[in-house]
Parts: C-alpha cells; structure tokens; sequence
C-alpha cells in the first residue's frame, strides 16, 4: 500500500491498476473454485457423521476379540508345555530303554564272550567285543554306577580280559594259520581283526601273508630264471617275463582281496595294503635286477660305451649290434614297471576317491602325498629309472655307431634316385625311437628324440654337407679351371675313403652322380623327417591315451618333436645351397657360352639373310637341344621336385643371361623380327620343361623383343603409359630408350626425344 | 608353431644338484609359488611362460631338470637344443658349489657353444647358514665367464631378474646371430668339439663368439640394441 501511494507517475499508477485487477481476477476464480468444492465437502461431512456410532461398536468387538486370542493363546501355550514334556518324558525313555538294552547287551556280550571263548566261536566273541567297544562309554560308566555296580564292575573287567585274550588268540591264530599257509583260517581271523579295532594290525598281518606268498612265487620264478636255456624262445627276455609274473601276480592279490578289504575293513584302506605289498615287490624288483645286471653284463657294457662314447678310439668298441637284445629287454621291464604302477595307482585313486567321498581338501591332498610318495620313492621306481638312465646312453651310442656303419656301406644302385644309407639311417633313428617309446616311459622318449634330432642335425647332416662340398665336377673340355679343383676334390675324397681311383673320366662321372644322388637324399631326409614326425604323433598320443605321463607329457613331446621338425627345414636349406651349387658349377657353364653364341649370329640382316634363317636355323634350335642334353642328365638323375627347381633355377639364368648378349647386339627391323621368332621358339620350349610358369621370368625379354619389332620410334607410345592397357612394363625408360638404340634403323634423335 | 603369439622363442634348462632350488625357482616365477616340501624331481619338468621385454612378447620355455645322478643321460639331451643354461647351487651346501666344475663338463661336452650360461646361488634366505660366500662365487663365475646372480625362491628375491635380464640378453644375441648369419654364409653343425681337454679352448671359442657379437652389433642400424646390451652387462 506504501508503494502504491507512493507512486505518483500516471503511466505506474496505470500499470499498478492493471496488475491488481488482474490479482483481483485470479482471486475471484480461486474464491468461486472453492464455493463450487463446498457442496462435496459438506456431504462428505455427512457420511462422516452418519459412520460415528459404527466406529464405537467395530472398537468394542475388537477388544472383545483381543481378549479371545488372548485366551487361545494361554491355552496353547499350556497345551504345547505339556507336549514338550511329555516329549522329553518320552525320550528320556526311550535313551532309558537303550541304557537299558546296552546294559542288557553289555551283559550279554559278557556272558557271550566267556561261551563263544569257551567253544572258540572267535567270531561270535569278536562280534561281542565289537558290540562292548561300540557301546556309549557313558552307559558303562552308568551301569557301574547302577545298584549292581560291583557285579558289573567285576563282569566288565572279565569282558576286558576277553578282549585281550581275544586279541591274542586272534593273533596266535592268524599267525598259526600263516606258518601254516592255511588260507581259509588266514582270511578268518583277518575278518576279526577289525572286529576288535584292529585294522592296522589285521592289514600289516595279513600283508605279512600276502608278502609272504609272493616271495616264495617269486623265488621259484628266479630260479626257473636261472636254469632256463639260452635257446629257449624267451630267453632273451627272460628278466623282463620274471618281472611280469611277479606284477601279475600281485596284481592278482590285489584284485582277489580287494573285497575282503573293503567289506570288513571299509574304504580308504587299499593303500596301507598296497603299501605293505609294495615293500615285498621291492625286494623282489632288487633281486631279479640284480640278476639282471650280474647275468646280462649290464653295468660293464655300460661302462665300455661310456668309454668308447668319450675317447671315440677304435679300440675296444663295442659292436653296437650286441647291445640290441639287452636294450629290447631293458625297455620292456620298464614297461611292464610302468604298468604295473598305472595299476596300483588306479587302484588307490579310486579306493580313496570313495573312501574320501566326505573328507576335506586337506585329508584328499594327504591321501595324494602319500601317494605319489609311495609311487616316486619306491624302489622299483628308482631301480627302474637307473636302467632307463644307463639305457638312454647305451641306445644313443647304439643309434650313432649304426648310423656311421649305415654311411660307411653306403651303397648306390644305378636306376635308384636315392642310396641306401638315408633308408638305412631312417630305420635306425625309427627303431631306436620306436624301443625308447616302447619303455612307456616319456622322459625316456624325449630323450630319444633329442638325441635322435642331434644325430640328425649335426651327424648326419654333416656327412652330407661333406659330400655336396666336394661339388658338381665340370666336365673338361667346359671350364679347365674347374675341372683341376674338383679332381683335386675327386683325389682328396679317394684318399680319405683308402682308396685311389687312377680312372680319370669314370671318378669324374662317380662325382657327378654322388652328387646328385647326395641332393636327393638331402631331399628325402626333410621329408622323412617330417614323415617320422607325424608317425611319432600318433605313436604318442596312443600311448598317451592309455594314461601313461603325467600332465605335462603331451607339453613334452610335443616340444621335443617340434625340435626335430625343424631339423627338416636344415636339410631344406642345405637342398637348396646344393642346387645353387649345381646351377653355378654345372649349368652356367655350359649355358653361358651358348648363350653367347648369340653375339656370333648377325641380327643386322636383310630380307635374304632373314630368309636363309628361316630354312636354317642360326642359334635358337641349337640351344634348344643343347639344353635338352644337359637337362636330360639331371632329369634322369634327380627326383621330380629337385630337377623341377633345378630347371627354374636354369630358366632364370637362361632369361638373365640373353638379356645381357641382347643388349650387346644390334638389330635390324627384321633382326628384331628374328629374335622375336628365337625368343617364342624357347619359351614355348621351356614351358614344356617346367611345371610352373616361366612368362613371369622372361617377361623383361618379351618386352625387349616388342620393342626391337617396332615399326618407328613413337610407336613405342602405343603401348606405353596410358596406352599399355593390361601390359605391366618391367623395363625403366631409360631401359626401352636403351633398347630402341639396339635398333640401327632408329635415329638418335627421335629416342631422345621420346615423352615416357 | 609360427601362428603362435610371440616374438621369441628361448628354451631355459635348469641344472645343478639335487636340492639345491630348481624347481622352486622356477615354480616361484612361472605360478609366483614356493611350494614347501617340494619332492625331488622325476626326469625333466617343463613350463611355459611368456613375458613382455620393450614390447615384444617372449615365450620361455623352462626345463626344470633333476639334479640326481639317475636321471642326468635324460637332462643331457636337452642341453644341446637350450639357449640358456641356469645352473644352480645352494649358497648353504658347500658340496653343490665343488660340483660346479662338473656341471661345467657336462656343458661343455652336451652343450651348443652358444648356450648362454648363468650361474645361480639360491636360498639366500638362509643367509646364516652360508657356506659359499658371494665373493667366491663371483670369482669362480669371472673366471668361467659366466653370469652370476643370488636369489631366494622362497623370499622371492632377484628370480624375476634372473629370468627377465636372461631373455633380455637372449633376445640380443638372437639378433646378432642373424645378422652374423647374413654376413658369413651359415656353417653346418654347430661345430661341437667332444673332448675334456678343450676346456680352456673352448672358452677361447666363446671369447671369440662374444667379440663377433660385439663386431656385429657395430653394424647394427639401431644403436639401441647395444645400448639394450650395454645394460645387460650391468644387469648381470
């Protein structure tokens, strides 16, 4: 109101009456909104109203019915104590009743004992004593307590006594019935041990037995060893049988009281009888390997390889193939060791996998240690791994003799590709795998295979290397100089080999061909290599599959092997350096100077000297034939894919060569028309010889020839640049401008001026 | 194989007596464990890792061998393909130091003339019980020009540098190979001399295989790669 008095201005003061009229409006809206509400409201007051007297009588139920639940549940509450009690009431009865009956039974189980005693019923005694010591220790101490305290006391320290005496008759008679090897009276009182909480001592005992039968077989078996002929059909691997029967037949212990175990000693207990056993074949393993090693020279043999091994002195070698048998048999006692361990193995695995169904992670892993103790730290395990040690020795000295006595009898037949010692080194490397992978053992076949890929690699290898660096002797009349240093080579390598060849020509033709029989054999060996890879995969996987290794088995070979594959790629390289080396020594050559013969052939001729070509033939054919001879040596002598990449290697050397005696001719509008027809002639004769194709190479020649074909100088424009459509020119300007100067009919001028 | 992820290639074989840490060296760095009461091991163990060296993914392939006389013909085969030999003692066993010269035999006869060699003294937790102290050590290794590192598998102390500063220097000298393989043409073999009596000469031989290393890391466009090797020797 201040403000509004305030204002004096008419403009404000207008502007002041518009906003109130405008405040009054709004007002008067919301009054009339309200009064329109006024109707509903009071009905609503009304209904109100009217509900009052309803609300005092839904409150006075209500209460009512608050003093029902309360009621109920007074009640429920009374009823429900009384059930509980009754409940407890009737519990304590029935724990009454079985005090009762233990004290009951207890009594009977003390006269039972004293009769069953008496009428030496062990069983039924034991099966009392089981009951007594599966009672609640509470219910004696209660029946102790009892009114008969005395008599019980006194019946129980008689139950007592039983149980010793029990035990000790138990014992005394299982003991008797051992000695005297009376297996229905040593199952028996084996069944009662557990019976009187003695599981331990009925399953050392009753090993003790098993032990015990096993010796004697096993000491029968030595024997039979001992006398057996050297004729007989096994004799050879008479150790290993000995070994087998004496796994067999524990194998076959385990397998028949494996139930009896199980059913009166539970699960869970195969171990401590495997273990018990496995202390009996111990001894037994050290006997027979002992046998072994004093019978079959074991140790010495060794010992002579290792020395030979070291001082590589011819004397006193041990002839390689005397060691074949012993190898064989070595390998198969560790086979049948390995799987008489996968048995036992399996067997106590899945003997604690259900024995351990319920235990914790900590009991399983315990059970595992045990284990793996009992199977790495046994003696059988160690003695076998001492063989398999002097083995891997013994083996690699056999495969490396046998492979230098496979090089030294190398031998050729004519009409063959390859010589015998890459078949012969093969089979040696294969069955010295083969036996390794034989033994079951991984880390014995790793072994082998390393060995095998350094004997290849390096031995081998080199024994080839050796004979591809004595060269591709050229033949005289070629290259003089060449000829001097490879029969220099040829004398060199007669005299290595003791003996002097004085045929001349013969040794020359010898060289040629162990050269080229030597490239083949390079070749074969990467393959076979890769050959003997794949057939070891699967060898491994087999025996993998039968659950032989550990995890990392598969790793393993699979490094081992990729190793040795690699191998392959090394006689590769060398195949190729050899190739190389033929190219240069025996083919350039030659090519060389009939190439040239090119420079010789006037390509400045006119339309009668074009003509008399045409009839007579100045170069091209000849070369042609030429070639064929050559390459007729190789094809005969090299396999497919060798003689194939020989002849690539000859095209190229071909189109680099006639690119340099082309550049140092000149020619005529019908020379180039010549040369043209020459170039066509020999492509068309080297597609022929080779497999793959050879327009790639001689792509830069062809081009030449159109160049030399030309017409007039800027006829060059019709295929250069914009207008060469799907031609890829393979020669720079500067190259075709040098070209075009090949032609004499073209003037200096106009290829100068030339736009490329 | 080459589909695989990785830029290199090494195998690492672990040798020494028994007991003295191998597997749990190796266990430490390929699972980062120390599995106590670790049992002897049976043949060869073998492990994979791959580590990241300046970007370039190695994969090490470890064979974790056993020290005990009966498995040494098989551990033999599998020097000559390594391209790092660790060879280890204990620093609290006098008996596995005084072997050292035996496993450097063994190297020598079985071994590539490549083989890189590091020489290991593990359990320096055990510092009071010391037997070989470090200088002696070192003075062994000089002389055998061999790297030479004490570490702790159960501490965990220097064995991810043992490893990582081996594939760093293998990674060098793999590429110093090749390139020494493009200047001169490749030989045959390796050229393995099989005698006791080359010792000495032999390491004449490494001397001579290290200063071509060092020719040819002359010719090598990246100054880089010496000053990565450079490091290396202060690494070791």
């Amino acid at each position: 109101m201040e403000r509004i008095r305030a204002l004096t201005d008419l403009r404000e003061l207008e502007a002041a009456y518009g906003r109130l009229c405008a405040e009054e409006k709004v007002v008067e809206e919301e009054l009339e909104a309200l009064l329109e509400q006024q109707g509903t409201i009071e009905n609503k007051m009304v209904a109100l109203h009217r509900m009052g007297p309803n609300l005092q009588l839904i409150e006075g139920d209500a209460r009512q019915l608050a003093g029902m639940i309360t009621f109920t549940w007074n009640l429920a509450e009374n009823v429900s104590s009384k059930v509980r009690q009754l409940d407890l009431a009737k519990n304590r009865l029935y724990q009454a009743i079985q005090r009762a009956d233990d004290i009951l039974d207890l009594k009977f189980c003390m006269d039972g004992v004293q009769t069953a005693l008496r009428n030496e019923d062990y069983e039924q005694a034991a099966a009392h004593i089981h009951r007594y010591l599966s009672l609640d220790k509470s219910v004696i101490e209660l029946s102790r307590q009892g009114k008969e305290g005395s008599i019980i006391d006194a019946n129980l320290k008689l139950l007592q006594e039983a149980e010793q005496r029990l035990k000790t008759i138990v014992t005394e008679k299982f003991d008797l019935a051992m000695k005297q090897g009376d297996l229905p009276q040593v199952e028996r009182f084996f069944k009662i041990f557990p019976l009187l909480g003695l599981h331990e001592e009925g399953l050392s005992k009753f090993s003790e037995y098993l032990c015990k039968q096993v010796a004697n077989k096993a000491e029968e078996n030595l024997l039979l060893v001992m006398g057996t002929d050297m004729s007989d059909r096994r004799a050879a691997v008479i150790f290993a049988d000995t070994l087998t029967l004496l796994f067999e037949g524990i194998a076959r212990i385990v397998e028949t009281h494996q139930p009896i175990v199980e059913t009166y000693y539970g699960l869970g207990r195969l171990y401590t009888l495997i273990k018990h056993l496995q202390v009996e074949c111990d001894r037994q393993v050290e006997k027979v390997v002992d046998k072994f090693i004093k019978q079959r020279d074991y140790h010495r043999q060794f010992q002579q390889v290792q020395n030979s091994m070291m001082r590589s002195s011819a004397t006193e070698k041990i002839e390689p193939r005397e060691l074949d048998p012993i190898l064989t048999e070595v390998t198969l006692m560790n086979a049948r060791s390995e799987l008489y361990l996968r048995f036992i193995k399996r067997r106590i695995i899945s003997d604690f996998e259900v024995g351990d169904s319920m235990a914790s992670e900590e009991v399983k892993q315990e059970h595992q240690k045990y284990l793996d103790k009992l199977l790495n730290n046994c003696l059988l395990s160690r003695t076998m791994q001492e063989l398999i040690g002097y083995y891997i020795t013994m083996e690699e000295y056999f495969m490396r003799e046998t492979v230098n006595k496979a090089v030294a009898m190398d031998t050729y037949e004519k009409g063959q590709l390859i010589s015998s010692m890459v078949d012969d080194v093969f089979y040696i490397v294969k069955k010295c795998i083969g036996r390794a992978l034989s033994s079951s053992s991984i880390d014995c076949l790793c072994a082998m295979i390393n060995h095998s890929t350094t004997e290849l690699e390096s031995d081998f290898r080199e024994v080839l290397y050796n004979k591809l660096k004595l060269g591709f002797p050229a033949t005289t009349f070629q290259d003089f100089q060449r000829g001097v240093t490879s029969a220099v080579n040829i004398m060199h390598s007669s005299l290595q080999q003791g003996k002097f060849d004085t045929k001349g020509i013969e040794s020359t033709d010898e060289a040629k061909q162990s050269f080229l029989v030597t490239l083949n054999n390079v070749e074969v060996c990467s393959e076979n290599i890769m050959t003997l890879k794949k057939t070891l995969e699967s060898d491994c996987s087999k025996l993998l599959s039968q659950g032989f290794g550990g995890e990392q088995a598969q790793a393993k070979i699979d490094s081992c092997l990729s190793d040795m594959a690699a191998v392959s790629n090394k006689f590769r390289d060398l195949l190729q350096e050899g190739l190389n080396e033929l190219n240069s020594s025996a083919i350039k050559p030659q090519v060389k100077p009939w190439i040239n013969l090119f420079l010789s052939v006037s390509h400045n001729i006119e339309e009668e000297e074009f003509n008399d070509y045409e009839a007579n033939d100045p170069w091209v054919q000849q070369f042609i034939v030429n070639l064929e001879q050559q390459m007729a040596e190789f094809k005969s002598g090299l396999s497919p894919v060798i003689y194939d990449s020989l002849t690539s290697l000859m095209t190229s050397l071909v189109a680099i060569e006639l690119e340099k005696v082309v550049l140092k001719s000149t020619f005529s509008r019908l020379g180039g028309l010549q040369f043209d027809k020459e170039l066509r002639s020999l492509i068309a004769y080297l597609t022929t010889v080779t497999t793959w194709t050879i327009r790639d190479k001689f792509a830069r020649l062809s081009q030449m020839a159109t160049i030399l074909n030309l017409e007039r100088v800027t006829e060059i424009l019709d295929y250069w640049g914009p207008n060469s459509g799907p031609l890829t020119w393979r020669l720079t300007p500067a190259e075709v401008r040098q070209v075009l100067a090949l032609r004499i009919d073209f003037r200096s001028e106009d290829i100068k001026r030339l736009r490329l | 194989m080459s589909m695989e992820d990785y830029d290199f290639l090494f195998k690492i074989v672990l040798i020494g007596n028994a007991g003295v840490g191998k597997t749990c060296l190796v266990r430490r760095f390929t699972q980062g464990l120390f599995p106590p009461g670790q049992g002897a091991t049976i043949g060869v163990d073998f492990m994979i890792k791959t580590v990241e060296i300046n970007g370039e993914k190695v994969k090490l392939q470890i064979w974790d061998t056993a020290g005990q006389e009966r498995f040494r013909s098989i551990t033999q085969s599998y020097y000559r393909s390594a391209n790092a030999l660790i060879l280890t003692y204990d620093i609290t066993c006098e008996e596995s130091f005084r072997c050292l010269p035996e496993w450097l035999r063994e190297i020598e006869q079985y071994a590539s003339n490549k083989v890189i060699t590091v020489l290991v003294g593990n359990k320096i937790d055990l510092a009071d019980r010391r037997e070989v102290s470090q200088q002696r050590a070192a003075e062994f290794s000089e002389a055998q020009d061999m790297y030479y590192l004490e570490t702790s598998a159960k501490e965990s102390d220097n064995v991810e540098k043992l490893f990582l500063d081996l594939a760093c220097r293998l990674i060098n000298e793999a590429r110093q190979n090749t390139l020494v393989n493009n200047v001169a043409s490749p030989l045959p073999g390796e050229g393995k001399s099989i005698s006791y009596l080359t010792c000495c000469l032999s390491i004449v031989g490494k001397g001579y295989a290290s200063l071509m290393s060092n020719v040819s890391s002359h010719f090598m466009d990246l100054g880089k790669a010496t000053q990565e090797k450079e490091l290396n020797h202060h690494q070791f």
